[in-house]
């Protein structure tokens, strides 16, 4: 047996054409029961009262919205060939690709881990640590309800140190590239013994058997059985929460005995959980601050016409010249490219996005223009924020929350300016202000 | 209907050449296609003066440049196989057939590559047009033309044979892409030499 063939496919389900070893040594453990091979796709024939339909599923990442499945004459095969365009950038899966699975013994890791962080927690950030962790050892699903700011990824350290322990296999899943990008070097801090791999689209090839698995959900469609504890982070973040397979990804990707816990400051009604813990409280101690709303009667048709309405202008005039840092947020990218300004604008199709915010962290850019892509996930010392169109639909309660938690997370910046500017309030702007103003209280 | 480069639900308009005309329907939304660019280049054939190849080509076509958006597109048609791509420029390209007359040729792949690729990327855009083509070349060589140089690219003997008979007549040939346009002049030099009147092409893209 291959042992480098077992550490790459443990628990991964793979598609043959991309798998870095060359066709013998895969034939071989095929030949020798070591890799199952399923087919890319599934296509069954469902008896109708009139007709007959077809119903695929994707065997990669379980897709079976029939809209997101194609059907050509394909020359491999030499056959009416169908494949799956919701996982298609990952390396497109057909009915006549192989897909591997590691159907022996999975590779084990051999590190002698160590935890390596001396900061501190705060008592309400030790309360919810001791509570998750003491979930994880009884394997019971638990869901951390933090503040933006609470210091949520620091009260994971114990709990996935003491699972690395006992030999278990960890995954930390984030819906964004940003969060995982964030977490690496981190986590690699913390765990210096302890080998991590950290996969998002694009990420370099990385080798040997990962004990600790950071990644976007998105990548979890290339893992099944694999982990015997998963942590969600941002667990609400779109495209997690719109996107269902993504939810069955996260299932599929853990083995079925495993817990899967969850931390997010906005958890949504379907999220079920056995345990939970709260934390009102940002770690530096201070309120949240509340968003303030203001009125910007007809920005559309003035925004439209190449004028920044005058409300608006003379809160970007007022941050450029007390040089506080800002984010403007748009509802559409329409809006956000057509924005009548030179200042810098990101989306999520943006390729330098990374790269921008570094800037406006290093105020090299005074301000930044966005969609809800960077609602979560950043932290930018001091950063003021302005929502404009506050009431449109995209820009629901939980992004609001999250949007305004962009603000006063540094122990010296702990206050900030986070403005709605709307065309009337709507409900979810009043039930982020409640929310916000009520975790003040408590 | 969902786009098929976005994945965003939108409506395409009614208009006035749908009705009358018949034209096919877009794939994708009006945000997606409203970045792809009308190719303004003028293609001359300069490189191939005093070349055998000098007088191949009677004219070229393309319709889009090569921008990030068209980019982005290729990369996902060819690279990623997403051959329901090849509906987007469907309308636009049976337009663009229909103002012509000639036998459509499109330019071959080698059947080796062809297995690779699963699809015949030239093939199916003219597929999703609806405009009827023949396989009168196949290729003869595997070496991908990127890799060489230009001058390289001019001197390789016959990329191409013709498998069938070519007849007095117009040809079109159709090329996924434009680039230095060895290809092209390939293709058109054996039609013209076994007998074609007038050899056009044209192409997606320009680049
Ligand atoms: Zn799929
Ligand atoms: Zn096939
Ligand atoms: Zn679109």
């Amino acid at each position: 047996m291959n042992e480098q063939l077992q550490q790459f496919l443990s628990g991964r389900i793979w598609l043959r054409e991309h798998t870095p070893f060359p066709r013998e040594v895969i034939d071989a453990h095929i030949d020798s029961g070591h890799i199952h091979l399923k087919p890319g796709i599934t296509t069954s024939t469902e008896p109708n009262l009139f007709w007959q339909s077809k119903k695929n599923v994707c065997n990669r990442c379980h897709n079976t919205n029939q809209s997101y499945f194609h059907s050509f004459n394909c020359a491999r095969c030499n056959q009416i060939c169908t494949y799956c365009r919701h996982c298609i950038r990952m390396g497109r899966v057909s009915s006549c690709s192989e897909l591997l699975l590691w159907d022996k013994q999975h590779a084990r890791g051999a590190n002698a881990h160590v935890f390596a962080w001396n900061g501190k927690l705060t008592p309400l950030q030790q309360k919810a640590s001791e509570e998750l962790l003491s979930s994880v050892e009884r394997n019971e699903s638990h869901l951390i309800h933090a503040v933006c700011g609470a210091g949520k990824t620091e009260l994971l350290f114990p709990a996935i140190f003491a699972s690395l322990q006992a030999g278990k296999r960890v995954c930390v899943a984030a819906p964004r590239t940003d969060v995982i990008l964030e977490l690496f070097p981190r986590f690699q801090k913390v765990f210096p013994n302890t080998t991590i791999h950290a996969l998002y689209g694009g990420a370099p090839d990385q080798h040997g058997f990962a004990e600790l698995v950071l990644a976007t959900t998105h990548q979890l469609y290339r893992f099944e059985r694999a982990f015997d504890v998963v942590f969600v982070d941002e667990a609400d973040a779109f495209p997690y929460y719109a996107d269902e397979t993504l939810q069955q990804a996260v299932t599929k990707a853990a083995n079925p005995d495993a817990a899967i816990h969850y931390v997010t400051a906005t958890p949504t009604k379907s999220l079920k959980t056995t345990n939970q813990s709260v934390l009102t409280r940002r770690y530096h101690g201070h309120n949240l601050p509340v968003p303030r709303f203001d009125s910007l009667w007809g920005y559309t048709r003035k925004l439209k016409k190449g004028k920044i309405p005058p409300k608006l202008e003379a809160w970007i005039n007022k941050k450029v010249e007390m040089k506080t840092p800002f984010l403007i947020f748009l509802p559409t990218i329409e809006m956000l490219e057509n924005f009548p300004s030179d200042l810098p604008r990101v989306h999520a199709e943006h390729p330098y996005r990374k790269e921008l915010v570094m800037q406006l962290r290093e105020k090299k850019i005074p301000g930044l223009l966005t969609t809800t892509i960077l609602e979560r996930g950043i932290t930018i010392e001091n950063v003021h924020v302005a929502v404009v169109g506050a009431e449109q639909p995209i820009f629901t309660s939980s992004a609001l929350i999250q949007i305004s938690g962009r603000v006063g997370r540094s122990v010296q910046y702990p206050e900030g300016d986070i403005v709605f500017f709307h065309h009337g309030i709507s409900r979810e702007m009043d039930k982020a202000q409640d929310a916000i103003e009520g975790w003040n209280r408590a | 209907m969902k786009c098929l480069i976005c994945g965003a639900p939108y409506k395409s308009p009614p208009t006035w050449s749908k009705l009358f005309l018949y034209e096919l329907d877009s794939s994708t939304c009006i945000r997606c296609f409203g970045k792809f660019e009308k190719s303004q280049s003028v293609i001359d054939f300069a490189d191939f003066r005093g070349t055998p190849f000098d007088g191949a080509v009677d004219s070229v076509f393309s319709l889009y440049s090569y921008n990030e958006a068209m980019k982005e597109y290729l990369h996902q048609y060819k690279f990623l196989q997403d051959v329901a791509l090849a509906t987007v420029f469907a309308g636009k390209l049976q337009q663009a057939f229909q103002s012509k007359e000639g036998i459509v040729v499109p330019i071959p792949m080698h059947p080796d590559k062809l297995v690779l690729r699963t699809f015949a990327q030239v093939d199916e855009l003219l597929n999703a047009a609806q405009t009827s083509y023949q396989h009168v070349l196949s290729k003869i060589t595997t070496e991908a033309q990127g890799k060489k140089t230009k001058k390289e690219r001019l001197k390789t003997t016959n990329l191409f044979e013709e498998i069938q008979t070519i007849q007095p007549t117009n040809y079109i040939l159709f090329d996924d892409i434009y680039t230095t346009g060895a290809t092209i002049h390939h293709a058109a030099k054996i039609l013209k030499d076994a007998g074609a009147k007038r050899v056009e092409a044209i192409t997606l893209i320009k680049g």
